[in-house]
Protein backbone atom coordinates (compact mmCIF):
# COMPACT_ATOMS: atom_id res chain seq x y z
CA UNK A 1 0.00 0.00 0.00
CA UNK A 2 2.30 2.44 0.92
CA UNK A 3 4.54 1.16 -2.10
CA UNK A 4 1.14 2.30 -4.16
CA UNK A 5 0.88 5.94 -2.18
CA UNK A 6 4.74 6.72 -2.77
CA UNK A 7 4.42 6.06 -6.60
CA UNK A 8 1.76 7.79 -6.78
CA UNK A 9 3.08 10.41 -5.07
CA UNK A 10 6.27 10.68 -7.34
CA UNK A 11 4.19 10.75 -10.75
CA UNK A 12 2.14 13.39 -9.21
CA UNK A 13 5.21 14.81 -8.33
CA UNK A 14 6.73 14.33 -11.83
CA UNK A 15 3.39 15.81 -13.38
CA UNK A 16 3.40 18.90 -11.80
CA UNK A 17 7.01 19.63 -12.50
CA UNK A 18 6.92 19.24 -15.97
CA UNK A 19 3.42 21.19 -16.50
CA UNK A 20 5.32 23.91 -14.72
CA UNK A 21 7.75 23.41 -17.07
CA UNK A 22 5.76 23.53 -19.85
CA UNK A 23 4.36 26.11 -18.52
CA UNK A 24 7.24 28.91 -18.28
CA UNK A 25 8.17 27.40 -21.87
CA UNK A 26 5.25 28.57 -23.02
CA UNK A 27 5.55 31.82 -21.36
CA UNK A 28 8.75 32.62 -22.53
CA UNK A 29 7.82 31.99 -26.09
CA UNK A 30 4.41 34.69 -25.42
CA UNK A 31 7.25 37.08 -23.88
CA UNK A 32 9.32 36.30 -27.44
CA UNK A 33 6.12 37.28 -29.87
CA UNK A 34 5.53 40.31 -27.99
CA UNK A 35 9.06 41.64 -27.75
CA UNK A 36 9.20 40.93 -31.58
CA UNK A 37 6.26 41.96 -32.57
CA UNK A 38 7.29 45.52 -30.53
CA UNK A 39 10.19 45.64 -32.97
CA UNK A 40 8.86 45.04 -36.21
CA UNK A 41 6.20 47.54 -35.24
CA UNK A 42 8.81 50.30 -34.51
CA UNK A 43 11.00 49.47 -37.74
CA UNK A 44 7.64 49.79 -39.44
CA UNK A 45 6.57 52.77 -38.07
CA UNK A 46 10.63 54.29 -38.84
CA UNK A 47 9.94 53.55 -42.39
CA UNK A 48 6.98 54.99 -42.70
CA UNK A 49 8.63 58.37 -40.95
CA UNK A 50 10.98 57.87 -43.69
CA UNK A 51 8.64 57.60 -46.44
CA UNK A 52 6.81 60.88 -45.24
CA UNK A 53 10.31 62.52 -45.27
CA UNK A 54 11.34 61.67 -48.41
CA UNK A 55 7.80 63.06 -49.90
CA UNK A 56 8.67 66.46 -48.40
CA UNK A 57 11.98 66.79 -49.02
CA UNK A 58 12.20 65.65 -52.38
CA UNK A 59 10.61 67.51 -55.62
CA UNK A 60 7.91 64.92 -56.39
CA UNK A 61 5.00 65.29 -58.83
CA UNK A 62 1.46 65.87 -56.61
CA UNK A 63 0.71 62.61 -57.43
CA UNK A 64 3.50 60.74 -56.71
CA UNK A 65 3.77 62.83 -53.37
CA UNK A 66 0.09 62.11 -52.83
CA UNK A 67 0.49 58.37 -53.23
CA UNK A 68 3.39 58.11 -51.18
CA UNK A 69 2.35 60.32 -48.16
CA UNK A 70 -1.09 58.59 -47.73
CA UNK A 71 0.32 55.68 -47.86
CA UNK A 72 2.37 56.77 -45.35
CA UNK A 73 0.21 57.52 -43.17
CA UNK A 74 -2.26 54.68 -43.77
CA UNK A 75 0.50 51.93 -42.74
CA UNK A 76 0.81 54.27 -39.59
CA UNK A 77 -2.52 55.00 -38.45
CA UNK A 78 -4.06 50.73 -40.00
CA UNK A 79 -5.46 48.76 -37.22
CA UNK A 80 -4.21 45.49 -36.49
CA UNK A 81 -5.97 43.46 -38.99
CA UNK A 82 -5.12 46.10 -42.06
CA UNK A 83 -1.65 46.27 -40.91
CA UNK A 84 -0.21 43.82 -43.64
CA UNK A 85 -2.11 45.30 -46.60
CA UNK A 86 -1.24 48.97 -45.42
CA UNK A 87 2.31 47.64 -45.31
CA UNK A 88 2.53 46.31 -49.00
CA UNK A 89 0.73 48.87 -50.13
CA UNK A 90 3.50 51.33 -48.55
CA UNK A 91 5.93 48.83 -50.23
CA UNK A 92 4.82 49.18 -53.63
CA UNK A 93 4.56 53.42 -53.58
CA UNK A 94 8.55 52.79 -52.31
CA UNK A 95 9.24 50.77 -55.18
CA UNK A 96 7.80 52.78 -57.77
CA UNK A 97 9.62 55.62 -56.59
CA UNK A 98 12.98 54.31 -56.61
CA UNK A 99 12.63 51.74 -59.53
CA UNK A 100 10.39 53.40 -62.16
CA UNK A 101 11.98 56.46 -63.32
CA UNK A 102 9.93 57.04 -66.29
CA UNK A 103 6.33 57.07 -64.55
CA UNK A 104 7.93 59.07 -61.87
CA UNK A 105 9.52 62.23 -61.92
CA UNK A 106 11.74 63.77 -59.19
CA UNK A 107 14.68 62.87 -56.88
CA UNK A 108 15.11 61.07 -53.83
CA UNK A 109 18.38 62.70 -52.09
CA UNK A 110 20.54 59.80 -51.87
CA UNK A 111 21.18 60.06 -47.61
CA UNK A 112 17.20 59.58 -47.38
CA UNK A 113 17.14 56.68 -50.26
CA UNK A 114 20.25 55.16 -48.32
CA UNK A 115 18.61 55.47 -44.92
CA UNK A 116 15.36 53.53 -46.68
CA UNK A 117 17.60 50.54 -47.51
CA UNK A 118 19.36 49.86 -44.56
CA UNK A 119 15.44 49.69 -42.96
CA UNK A 120 14.34 47.56 -45.37
CA UNK A 121 17.30 45.31 -44.48
CA UNK A 122 16.23 45.96 -40.70
CA UNK A 123 12.52 44.92 -41.53
CA UNK A 124 13.75 41.92 -43.66
CA UNK A 125 15.29 40.63 -40.24
CA UNK A 126 12.16 41.71 -38.05
CA UNK A 127 9.78 39.86 -39.97
CA UNK A 128 11.58 36.49 -39.84
CA UNK A 129 12.31 36.74 -36.72
CA UNK A 130 8.51 37.46 -35.45
CA UNK A 131 6.79 34.92 -37.73
CA UNK A 132 9.44 32.49 -36.78
CA UNK A 133 8.43 33.29 -32.85
CA UNK A 134 4.62 33.10 -33.69
CA UNK A 135 4.98 29.88 -35.62
CA UNK A 136 6.52 28.38 -32.79
CA UNK A 137 3.89 29.72 -30.20
CA UNK A 138 1.20 28.49 -32.13
CA UNK A 139 2.80 25.18 -32.67
CA UNK A 140 3.20 24.94 -29.31
CA UNK A 141 -0.21 25.76 -28.22
CA UNK A 142 -1.64 23.01 -30.67
CA UNK A 143 -0.06 19.87 -28.05
CA UNK A 144 -2.32 18.08 -25.82
CA UNK A 145 -0.70 18.96 -23.07
CA UNK A 146 -1.42 22.16 -23.41
CA UNK A 147 -4.77 22.29 -24.48
CA UNK A 148 -6.10 20.22 -21.53
CA UNK A 149 -4.75 21.71 -18.83
CA UNK A 150 -5.13 24.96 -20.73
CA UNK A 151 -1.46 26.17 -20.16
CA UNK A 152 -1.66 29.44 -22.50
CA UNK A 153 -4.20 30.70 -19.95
CA UNK A 154 -6.14 33.57 -21.29
CA UNK A 155 -3.44 34.95 -23.49
CA UNK A 156 -4.64 35.45 -27.36
CA UNK A 157 -3.38 33.32 -30.11
CA UNK A 158 -0.64 35.21 -31.75
CA UNK A 159 -2.14 35.99 -35.44
CA UNK A 160 -0.02 34.67 -38.15
CA UNK A 161 0.13 37.86 -40.29
CA UNK A 162 0.57 37.81 -43.96
CA UNK A 163 3.64 39.60 -43.83
CA UNK A 164 5.79 37.38 -46.52
CA UNK A 165 8.57 38.47 -48.82
CA UNK A 166 6.06 40.51 -50.86
CA UNK A 167 6.05 43.00 -48.33
CA UNK A 168 9.07 44.62 -49.63
CA UNK B 1 23.40 51.80 -30.91
CA UNK B 2 25.06 51.99 -27.78
CA UNK B 3 27.84 49.98 -26.54
CA UNK B 4 26.54 46.08 -25.64
CA UNK B 5 28.09 43.75 -23.38
CA UNK B 6 28.20 40.53 -25.54
CA UNK B 7 28.72 37.28 -24.37
CA UNK B 8 29.83 35.17 -27.23
CA UNK B 9 30.38 31.73 -26.76
CA UNK B 10 32.41 28.56 -28.86
CA UNK B 11 31.50 25.55 -28.68
CA UNK B 12 35.09 23.52 -30.14
CA UNK B 13 38.34 23.87 -28.84
CA UNK B 14 40.04 27.62 -29.50
CA UNK B 15 43.30 26.09 -30.31
CA UNK B 16 42.24 23.70 -32.94
CA UNK B 17 42.08 25.21 -36.01
CA UNK B 18 38.49 25.61 -37.67
CA UNK B 19 36.00 27.63 -39.42
CA UNK B 20 33.71 28.19 -36.49
CA UNK B 21 36.56 29.41 -34.22
CA UNK B 22 37.99 31.76 -36.72
CA UNK B 23 34.80 32.90 -37.44
CA UNK B 24 34.11 34.04 -33.97
CA UNK B 25 37.47 35.32 -33.48
CA UNK B 26 37.21 38.05 -36.29
CA UNK B 27 33.36 38.74 -35.47
CA UNK B 28 34.68 39.45 -31.56
CA UNK B 29 37.70 41.64 -32.95
CA UNK B 30 35.30 43.32 -35.33
CA UNK B 31 32.56 44.35 -32.33
CA UNK B 32 35.20 45.44 -30.80
CA UNK B 33 36.68 47.81 -32.47
CA UNK B 34 33.26 49.18 -32.82
CA UNK B 35 33.14 49.89 -29.23
CA UNK B 36 30.94 47.01 -27.79
CA UNK B 37 32.86 44.66 -25.15
CA UNK B 38 32.70 40.91 -25.69
CA UNK B 39 33.73 38.09 -23.78
CA UNK B 40 34.26 34.84 -25.54
CA UNK B 41 33.76 31.90 -23.92
CA UNK B 42 35.83 28.76 -24.68
CA UNK B 43 37.14 25.45 -24.57
CA UNK B 44 40.97 26.01 -24.35
CA UNK B 45 43.50 22.80 -24.35
CA UNK B 46 46.62 25.16 -23.70
CA UNK B 47 45.55 27.99 -21.30
CA UNK B 48 48.90 29.16 -21.21
CA UNK B 49 49.39 30.44 -24.45
CA UNK B 50 45.69 32.20 -24.30
CA UNK B 51 46.85 35.49 -26.07
CA UNK B 52 43.64 37.25 -26.36
CA UNK B 53 42.43 39.56 -23.28
CA UNK B 54 38.39 38.87 -23.90
CA UNK B 55 38.72 35.23 -24.05
CA UNK B 56 37.56 33.18 -21.01
CA UNK B 57 39.00 29.82 -20.27
CA UNK B 58 36.08 27.31 -19.61
CA UNK B 59 38.69 24.26 -19.14
CA UNK B 60 39.98 21.60 -21.42
CA UNK B 61 37.90 20.20 -24.68
CA UNK B 62 37.35 16.35 -25.02
CA UNK B 63 37.04 14.46 -28.21
CA UNK B 64 34.22 12.88 -28.99
CA UNK B 65 32.97 11.56 -32.27
CA UNK B 66 30.10 13.54 -33.60
CA UNK B 67 28.98 13.45 -37.20
CA UNK B 68 31.52 11.65 -38.79
CA UNK B 69 34.27 13.97 -37.82
CA UNK B 70 35.78 14.21 -34.45
CA UNK B 71 34.85 17.35 -32.61
CA UNK B 72 36.36 19.01 -29.31
CA UNK B 73 33.64 20.17 -27.32
CA UNK B 74 32.91 20.21 -23.31
CA UNK B 75 30.24 19.31 -21.42
CA UNK B 76 29.37 18.22 -18.17
CA UNK B 77 28.57 19.15 -14.64
CA UNK B 78 31.98 21.15 -14.57
CA UNK B 79 31.49 22.91 -17.37
CA UNK B 80 28.02 23.73 -16.46
CA UNK B 81 28.64 25.12 -13.38
CA UNK B 82 31.61 27.47 -15.32
CA UNK B 83 29.13 28.37 -17.66
CA UNK B 84 26.25 29.37 -15.07
CA UNK B 85 29.49 31.46 -13.55
CA UNK B 86 31.21 33.06 -16.51
CA UNK B 87 27.19 34.49 -17.10
CA UNK B 88 26.18 35.69 -13.88
CA UNK B 89 29.47 37.61 -13.86
CA UNK B 90 29.32 38.55 -16.99
CA UNK B 91 26.16 41.05 -16.72
CA UNK B 92 25.77 40.63 -20.26
CA UNK B 93 23.34 42.82 -22.26
CA UNK B 94 22.92 39.71 -25.13
CA UNK B 95 23.93 36.16 -25.14
CA UNK B 96 25.48 34.86 -28.98
CA UNK B 97 25.74 30.81 -29.14
CA UNK B 98 27.38 29.51 -31.96
CA UNK B 99 26.66 25.99 -33.27
CA UNK B 100 23.73 25.36 -30.31
CA UNK B 101 22.43 22.28 -31.52
CA UNK B 102 25.21 20.38 -30.67
CA UNK B 103 26.15 18.32 -27.04
CA UNK B 104 29.08 21.91 -26.04
CA UNK B 105 29.44 24.86 -23.94
CA UNK B 106 26.37 26.83 -26.20
CA UNK B 107 23.62 24.16 -25.57
CA UNK B 108 24.80 24.42 -21.37
CA UNK B 109 24.66 28.22 -21.71
CA UNK B 110 21.15 28.25 -24.32
CA UNK B 111 20.02 25.95 -21.40
CA UNK B 112 21.62 27.98 -17.84
CA UNK B 113 20.39 31.57 -19.20
CA UNK B 114 17.80 33.85 -19.54
CA UNK B 115 17.10 36.81 -21.95
CA UNK B 116 18.38 37.84 -25.47
CA UNK B 117 20.42 35.21 -26.94
CA UNK B 118 21.38 34.65 -30.54
CA UNK B 119 22.31 31.50 -31.92
CA UNK B 120 24.09 31.03 -34.93
CA UNK B 121 23.73 27.48 -36.59
CA UNK B 122 27.29 26.58 -38.81
CA UNK B 123 26.54 22.70 -40.32
CA UNK B 124 24.89 21.53 -42.49
CA UNK B 125 23.66 18.20 -42.73
CA UNK B 126 20.91 15.63 -44.28
CA UNK B 127 18.33 15.17 -41.62
CA UNK B 128 19.83 12.31 -38.89
CA UNK B 129 17.35 9.75 -37.40
CA UNK B 130 18.97 10.89 -34.40
CA UNK B 131 16.96 13.85 -34.51
CA UNK B 132 13.85 12.11 -33.37
CA UNK B 133 15.43 10.66 -30.47
CA UNK B 134 16.99 14.29 -29.24
CA UNK B 135 14.74 16.53 -31.04
CA UNK B 136 12.09 16.91 -28.22
CA UNK B 137 14.87 17.60 -25.90
CA UNK B 138 16.59 19.89 -27.88
CA UNK B 139 13.56 21.83 -28.74
CA UNK B 140 12.59 23.29 -25.62
CA UNK B 141 16.12 24.70 -25.22
CA UNK B 142 16.84 25.73 -28.74
CA UNK B 143 13.44 28.09 -28.67
CA UNK B 144 14.65 30.25 -26.12
CA UNK B 145 16.80 31.71 -28.50
CA UNK B 146 15.19 35.46 -29.49
CA UNK B 147 16.76 34.77 -33.02
CA UNK B 148 18.65 32.38 -35.10
CA UNK B 149 21.13 32.62 -37.68
CA UNK B 150 22.38 30.13 -40.22
CA UNK B 151 25.30 30.83 -42.19
CA UNK B 152 24.03 29.99 -45.62
CA UNK B 153 21.11 28.61 -47.09
CA UNK B 154 22.31 25.25 -47.03
CA UNK B 155 22.53 25.59 -42.73
CA UNK B 156 18.93 27.19 -43.16
CA UNK B 157 17.82 23.81 -44.39
CA UNK B 158 19.32 22.00 -41.61
CA UNK B 159 18.13 23.71 -39.48
CA UNK B 160 14.48 23.66 -41.04
CA UNK B 161 15.03 20.14 -41.72
CA UNK B 162 15.76 19.52 -37.80
CA UNK B 163 13.93 21.51 -36.14
CA UNK B 164 11.04 23.32 -37.94
CA UNK B 165 12.32 26.51 -37.24
CA UNK B 166 13.41 29.44 -39.64
CA UNK B 167 16.45 31.29 -39.34
CA UNK B 168 17.82 34.93 -40.93
CA UNK B 169 20.30 33.89 -43.41
CA UNK B 170 24.06 35.69 -42.59
CA UNK B 171 27.03 34.59 -44.43
CA UNK B 172 30.56 34.10 -43.11
CA UNK B 173 32.53 37.03 -42.72
CA UNK B 174 35.99 37.72 -44.00
CA UNK B 175 38.62 40.48 -43.35
CA UNK B 176 38.73 41.50 -47.28
CA UNK B 177 41.55 43.72 -46.56
CA UNK B 178 43.89 40.98 -45.65
CA UNK B 179 43.68 39.66 -49.54
CA UNK B 180 44.68 42.95 -51.31
CA UNK B 181 48.29 42.25 -50.89
CA UNK B 182 49.73 41.94 -54.38
CA UNK B 183 53.27 40.81 -53.50
CA UNK B 184 54.30 37.12 -55.03
CA UNK B 185 55.98 34.64 -53.81
CA UNK B 186 58.55 33.68 -56.73
CA UNK B 187 59.48 29.91 -55.25
CA UNK B 188 56.08 29.17 -55.89
CA UNK B 189 55.07 30.22 -59.49
CA UNK B 190 54.74 27.40 -61.90
CA UNK B 191 53.49 27.98 -65.50
CA UNK B 192 50.44 27.71 -64.39
CA UNK B 193 49.96 27.17 -60.82
CA UNK B 194 47.19 25.45 -59.14
CA UNK B 195 46.39 25.68 -55.49
CA UNK B 196 44.67 23.92 -52.93
CA UNK B 197 43.94 24.80 -49.10
CA UNK B 198 42.71 22.42 -46.67
CA UNK B 199 43.50 19.14 -44.17
CA UNK B 200 44.39 17.49 -47.10
CA UNK B 201 44.49 13.55 -45.91
CA UNK B 202 40.53 14.38 -45.36
CA UNK B 203 38.88 12.50 -47.98
CA UNK B 204 36.05 15.43 -48.05
CA UNK B 205 38.31 17.76 -48.67
CA UNK B 206 39.02 15.88 -52.48
CA UNK B 207 42.33 15.78 -52.58
CA UNK B 208 42.53 12.89 -54.56
CA UNK B 209 40.09 14.34 -57.25
CA UNK B 210 42.45 16.90 -58.05
CA UNK B 211 45.50 14.45 -58.38
CA UNK B 212 43.43 12.15 -60.15
CA UNK B 213 43.04 15.45 -62.69
CA UNK B 214 46.64 16.25 -62.99
CA UNK B 215 48.13 13.48 -65.64
CA UNK B 216 45.38 14.52 -68.15
CA UNK B 217 46.19 18.48 -67.17
CA UNK B 218 50.22 17.83 -67.13
CA UNK B 219 49.56 16.34 -70.65
CA UNK B 220 49.45 19.74 -71.78
CA UNK B 221 50.79 21.83 -69.27
CA UNK B 222 54.02 20.07 -68.52
CA UNK B 223 55.46 23.31 -66.32
CA UNK B 224 52.12 22.81 -64.38
CA UNK B 225 52.79 23.56 -60.83
CA UNK B 226 50.24 22.27 -57.69
CA UNK B 227 50.80 24.46 -54.34
CA UNK B 228 49.11 22.51 -51.66
CA UNK B 229 48.18 23.94 -47.83
CA UNK B 230 47.12 22.61 -44.85
CA UNK B 231 47.61 20.18 -42.25
CA UNK B 232 47.85 16.21 -42.67
CA UNK B 233 50.48 13.81 -43.31
CA UNK B 234 51.86 14.00 -46.30
CA UNK B 235 53.72 10.41 -46.89
CA UNK B 236 50.22 9.39 -47.30
CA UNK B 237 49.26 11.18 -50.20
CA UNK B 238 52.57 11.06 -51.74
CA UNK B 239 52.55 7.62 -51.95
CA UNK B 240 49.52 7.59 -54.02
CA UNK B 241 50.85 10.29 -56.32
CA UNK B 242 52.31 8.59 -59.85
CA UNK B 243 55.97 9.46 -59.89
CA UNK B 244 56.43 11.47 -62.74
CA UNK B 245 53.98 14.27 -61.16
CA UNK B 246 55.64 14.38 -57.65
CA UNK B 247 57.88 17.07 -58.52
CA UNK B 248 55.17 19.52 -59.88
CA UNK B 249 53.37 18.87 -56.32
CA UNK B 250 54.56 21.43 -52.96
CA UNK B 251 53.29 20.84 -49.99
CA UNK B 252 53.56 24.05 -47.79
CA UNK B 253 52.35 22.93 -44.54
CA UNK B 254 49.86 25.70 -42.53
CA UNK B 255 50.03 29.13 -43.86
CA UNK B 256 50.17 32.26 -41.90
CA UNK B 257 47.45 34.92 -42.89
CA UNK B 258 50.34 36.75 -44.33
CA UNK B 259 51.48 33.68 -46.19
CA UNK B 260 48.23 33.23 -47.64
CA UNK B 261 47.44 36.15 -49.02
CA UNK B 262 50.55 35.57 -51.36
CA UNK B 263 49.18 31.94 -52.21
CA UNK B 264 46.21 33.60 -53.55
CA UNK B 265 48.38 35.77 -55.54
CA UNK B 266 50.84 33.50 -56.77
CA UNK B 267 48.28 31.15 -58.10
CA UNK B 268 46.32 31.09 -61.64
CA UNK B 269 43.80 29.05 -60.20
CA UNK B 270 42.24 27.93 -57.11
CA UNK B 271 40.57 24.28 -57.08
CA UNK B 272 38.09 23.44 -54.40
CA UNK B 273 37.36 19.68 -55.04
CA UNK B 274 35.50 19.05 -51.96
CA UNK B 275 32.96 16.22 -52.20
CA UNK B 276 30.72 17.16 -49.38
CA UNK B 277 30.31 18.10 -46.23
CA UNK B 278 30.48 21.89 -46.37
CA UNK B 279 28.23 24.21 -45.83
CA UNK B 280 29.36 28.06 -46.75
CA UNK B 281 32.89 28.05 -48.35
CA UNK B 282 35.04 30.58 -46.65
CA UNK B 283 37.99 29.82 -48.24
CA UNK B 284 36.18 30.56 -51.67
CA UNK B 285 35.59 34.24 -50.65
CA UNK B 286 38.62 34.73 -49.50
CA UNK B 287 40.14 33.77 -53.11
CA UNK B 288 37.53 36.02 -54.76
CA UNK B 289 38.78 38.81 -51.95
CA UNK B 290 42.55 38.11 -53.66
CA UNK B 291 40.84 38.33 -57.10
CA UNK B 292 41.68 34.61 -57.85
CA UNK B 293 40.14 32.70 -60.13
CA UNK B 294 37.92 29.29 -58.45
CA UNK B 295 37.34 26.07 -59.89
CA UNK B 296 34.91 24.52 -57.89
CA UNK B 297 33.40 20.98 -57.44
CA UNK B 298 29.54 21.72 -57.78
CA UNK B 299 28.07 20.50 -54.30
CA UNK B 300 25.39 22.96 -53.25
CA UNK B 301 27.31 24.81 -50.56
CA UNK B 302 30.15 26.02 -53.45
CA UNK B 303 27.25 26.50 -56.10
CA UNK B 304 25.11 28.84 -54.15
CA UNK B 305 28.09 30.58 -53.28
CA UNK B 306 29.38 30.94 -56.71
CA UNK B 307 25.80 31.74 -58.06
CA UNK B 308 25.90 28.71 -60.53
CA UNK B 309 29.20 29.80 -61.59
CA UNK B 310 29.14 33.47 -62.21
CA UNK B 311 32.15 34.10 -59.82
CA UNK B 312 33.47 30.58 -60.40
CA UNK B 313 33.87 28.14 -62.50
CA UNK B 314 32.20 24.42 -61.24
CA UNK B 315 33.38 20.79 -62.58
CA UNK B 316 30.90 18.27 -61.80
CA UNK B 317 31.26 16.43 -57.91
CA UNK B 318 34.02 13.18 -57.68
CA UNK B 319 34.64 13.55 -61.29
CA UNK B 320 38.09 13.60 -62.10
CA UNK B 321 37.54 13.84 -66.07
CA UNK B 322 35.65 16.64 -65.69
CA UNK B 323 37.90 18.65 -63.78
CA UNK B 324 40.62 18.45 -65.80
CA UNK B 325 38.24 19.00 -68.83
CA UNK B 326 37.49 22.02 -67.29
CA UNK B 327 40.83 23.23 -65.95
CA UNK B 328 42.76 23.04 -69.37
CA UNK B 329 39.45 24.98 -70.60
CA UNK B 330 39.68 27.86 -68.21
CA UNK B 331 44.01 27.66 -68.28
CA UNK B 332 43.26 28.49 -72.22
CA UNK B 333 40.79 30.77 -71.37
CA UNK B 334 42.56 34.44 -70.10
CA UNK B 335 39.82 36.53 -70.72
CA UNK B 336 37.51 34.44 -69.10
CA UNK B 337 39.56 33.84 -66.04
CA UNK B 338 40.21 37.49 -65.69
CA UNK B 339 36.40 37.83 -66.32
CA UNK B 340 35.64 35.44 -63.37
CA UNK B 341 38.22 37.04 -61.15
CA UNK B 342 36.99 40.67 -61.40
CA UNK B 343 32.75 39.47 -60.53
CA UNK B 344 34.25 37.23 -57.49
CA UNK B 345 35.85 40.30 -56.47
CA UNK B 346 33.25 42.39 -56.41
CA UNK B 347 30.77 39.70 -54.93
CA UNK B 348 33.19 39.41 -52.14
CA UNK B 349 32.54 42.54 -51.09
CA UNK B 350 29.38 41.40 -49.56
CA UNK B 351 31.14 38.82 -47.03
CA UNK B 352 33.52 41.83 -45.67
CA UNK B 353 33.26 42.24 -42.10
CA UNK B 354 31.56 45.44 -42.30
CA UNK B 355 28.78 43.95 -44.30
CA UNK B 356 28.62 41.39 -42.49
CA UNK B 357 29.01 42.37 -38.92
CA UNK B 358 26.24 45.28 -39.80
CA UNK B 359 23.70 42.46 -40.05
CA UNK B 360 24.47 40.82 -37.21
CA UNK B 361 23.97 44.29 -35.34
CA UNK B 362 20.90 44.38 -36.75
CA UNK B 363 19.55 41.30 -35.30
CA UNK B 364 21.41 42.41 -32.13
CA UNK B 365 18.99 45.23 -32.12
CA UNK B 366 16.30 42.78 -32.40
CA UNK B 367 16.44 40.64 -29.30
CA UNK B 368 17.50 44.11 -27.35
CA UNK B 369 13.95 45.23 -27.61
CA UNK B 370 12.90 43.48 -24.36
CA UNK B 371 15.30 45.43 -22.61
CA UNK B 372 15.96 42.77 -20.67
CA UNK B 373 19.88 41.55 -19.41
CA UNK B 374 20.69 37.95 -19.87
CA UNK B 375 20.59 36.48 -16.07
CA UNK B 376 20.53 32.65 -15.49
CA UNK B 377 17.02 31.05 -15.55
CA UNK B 378 16.72 29.04 -12.69
CA UNK B 379 14.33 31.11 -11.01
CA UNK B 380 11.30 30.34 -12.46
CA UNK B 381 9.63 33.02 -14.79
CA UNK B 382 5.99 32.23 -13.72
CA UNK B 383 6.81 32.42 -10.47
CA UNK B 384 8.75 35.66 -10.27
CA UNK B 385 6.06 37.24 -11.95
CA UNK B 386 3.42 36.29 -9.28
CA UNK B 387 6.09 37.27 -6.56
CA UNK B 388 6.36 40.29 -8.42
CA UNK B 389 2.97 41.49 -8.32
CA UNK B 390 2.61 40.84 -5.01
Amino acid sequence: MTKFILSALVILLILSWYLSFSATRLDRLHHRVETSWEHLDAVLQRRAAIAIDIAHKSDLDPATYMLLVSSAYQAREASISDRSDAESSLSESLRLLQDDSESVSGTISPALSEELTAMTEKIKIAINIHLESVNAVRNLRTKLVFRIFRLAGHAPLPLRYKFEDDVL
Amino acid sequence: MKPLKIGMVCPYGWDTPGGVQIHIKELAEFLISLGHQVSVFAPVSDEGANTEPWLVSAGRPVSIPYNGAVARVLFGPVASSRVRQWISNGDFDLLHLHEPAIPSLSLLACWAADGPMVGTFHASSAKQKAIYAIGPILEPVLEKLTARIAVSEMARQTLKDHFETEAVVIPNGIATSKYVDETQRPEWKGNPTLGFIGRFDEPRKGLEVLLAALPAVAKIFPELRVLVAGPGDESSVVKKIEPSLRSKITFLGRLSDEEKAQFFQSIDIYVAPNTGGESFGIILTEAMASQTAIMASDIPAFSQLLNAGEFGALFANENSADLANQLILLLNDTERREALRRAGFEQSRKYDWATVAEQILDVYEMVLVGNDKVSLGSENRVWNRIRSND
